[in-house]
């Protein structure tokens, strides 16, 4: 398959937990996926009959396989419904529009030790990284933190892994992040995705460890960040009103009134959609751009970002 | 001192504690070390000596501040003592280490191979600009080397010394000096005391 974008198949659809939709993705044209590797996620076109979502996911299939991509997940009441969308309409045989696989969270293959933590859904790239783990032989831990009832979900992808460890909300059973931070060996990489809250949690505690930077990685969950009061953006280039939903990202909009914007991972993280801001005031929930930069009030994340106030207008 | 022009060479700074650091391991090289150097740098640990090992390679007069010093007679101690550390060295720990570039690089692969990442090594120069010379013909070393042009101490090939580092080695690219005009080697000078 080649171009700009892949049509893909649904050849099946799982639920595997109440909230929890498993899909296994074929080339429609019956050829060969391209290859992605540990930590990657795709953009999906999900076209409901009313609006259009383009949400990414992990890619929770081996890494390298070319035959099937499988994705998992997670029903999200709060989303701008995408989620849903995967839910309720979704069947076999639908075809889906993706792009290629980006990854902005791969597994740093000097490490000496990988420790992973992962909250609730969150653990879908980890998935992938424990297949290429098992492959190379490379020393690791995966902490998940979840719901009681979730933890045997996974069991199919974690087998019976020493190396896999459950912790939920009960006396006795949540996971001491500083403990675990505090006794590791030089040369671990630490990985985090889960909720902001969690992230936060874990990047704030292995500063506090005396962990450098260069050695803690974060993944954060995009569609949840991007809805809030609604707004309205002014794209001075095309010359077009857009009116941005409390439901919907600004990047959304964006794409609902025909303008193509650039983007890779719609979660704030990747850089590729930043926008030169002209007017107004942003309120910034991206990971990318510098304190300097935010101060500087010139550019915006669409993907994530939104107005704090009033009206935008972007060189767009 | 260290100047060049390769952007790539290594920067070198005054060593002092990151504080966020879980424990603290300075290695002295003594002979760089200027009068009075120990108790500045006592100073400047000050705020972590509770979390301080201080090694002091060479001959050296402990001072107050660094804790109680370990004592150890060569790099090549540091390197087995790096090698055979029976506690393992956590992802919060710092290595500091001031001396000769030679000294520096030798005591940093040996942490690198017990673990240590890059953002855990803080390096000082100090002392001597002597090298160490690797070889692009035989792969040997040679060392110390203060001048421009040196016998290869693998192949006894005249190499000339040039700013190319290597972090990997903790080396300096030697490559023959006479090769179109064997014998003709330039005059040797002393650049690198």
């Amino acid at each position: 398959m080649i171009g700009d974008t892949l049509l893909l198949q649904v050849a099946a659809v799982t639920d595997i937990a109440p909230g929890l939709r498993h899909l296994r993705l074929v080339a429609a044209d019956g050829g060969k996926l391209p290859p992605a590797a540990a930590g990657a996620h795709v953009q999906f076109v999900l076209e409901g009959a009313a609006r259009t979502w383009r949400n990414a996911y992990s890619l929770v299939s081996r890494p390298g396989a070319r035959d099937a991509w499988e994705i998992i997940v997670r029903r999200v009441p709060t989303s701008r419904g995408g989620s849903a969308f995967i839910h309720e309409q979704i069947k076999v045989g639908d075809r889906l529009v993706a792009g290629w696989p980006g990854n902005l969270f791969a597994p740093v293959r000097i490490a000496r030790h990988h420790l992973m933590i992962a909250g609730g859904i969150g653990i879908t790239p980890f998935l992938s990284y424990l297949a290429e783990f098992g492959f190379t032989g490379a020393g690791h831990a995966l902490h998940v933190c979840c719901r009681e009832g979730e933890k045997d979900v996974f069991g199919p992808w974690l087998g019976n892994s020493p190396a896999v460890a459950f912790h939920w909300d009960a006396d006795g059973h949540r996971l001491d992040i500083p403990a675990l931070l505090a006794s590791q060996p030089a040369g671990t990489h630490l990985y985090v995705c889960g909720p902001a809250a969690m992230n936060d949690e874990v990047m704030a505690a292995a500063a506090a460890a005396g962990w450098p930077a260069s050695h803690v990685h974060c993944e954060h969950f995009g569609s949840a960040l991007s809805g809030g009061d609604p707004f309205r953006a002014f794209l001075a280039r095309s010359g077009i009103e857009v009116d941005v939903a409390e439901d919907e990202s600004l990047l959304d909009a964006i794409e609902r009134a025909g303008v193509a914007a650039p983007c890779l991972c719609r979660g704030g993280a990747c850089g590729v959609c930043v926008t030169p801001l002209l007017e107004g005031e942003a309120e910034h929930r991206d990971h990318f751009l510098s304190a300097e930069e935010r101060a500087a009030g010139r550019l915006i994340m669409p993907c994530v970002s939104r107005a704090r106030a009033g009206r935008l207008v972007l060189d767009l | 001192m260290l100047h060049s022009d390769i952007k790539s060479r290594p920067v070198y700074r005054a060593l002092e504690p990151d504080l966020s650091a879980a424990g603290h391991l300075l290695v002295i090289e003594t002979a760089t070390l200027q009068p009075g150097g120990l108790a500045s740098l006592a100073d400047a640990f000050a705020p972590v000596a509770a979390k301080l090992h201080t090694w002091l390679v060479g001959e050296a007069q402990a001072v107050p501040g660094l804790g109680k010093p370990w004592h150890l007679p060569a790099v090549a101690d540091v390197v087995d003592a790096l090698a055979c550390a029976t506690r393992g060295y956590g992802i919060g720990d710092r290595l500091y280490v001031q001396g000769t570039e030679p000294f520096l690089w030798s005591v940093a692969t040996a942490a690198a191979i017990v673990g240590f990442g890059p953002d855990q090594i803080r390096l000082c120069h100090a002392g001597s600009l002597q090298r160490r010379v690797w070889c692009t013909h035989c792969h040997g070393f040679t060392e110390p080397v203060t001048t421009n042009v040196v016998p290869c101490a693998g192949c006894g090939r005249h190499l000339l010394v040039r700013d190319h580092f290597s972090r990997r080695l903790g080396a300096f690219m030697g490559v023959m000096v006479d090769t179109e005009a064997p014998g003709e080697v330039p005059a040797i000078e002393e650049v690198f005391a």
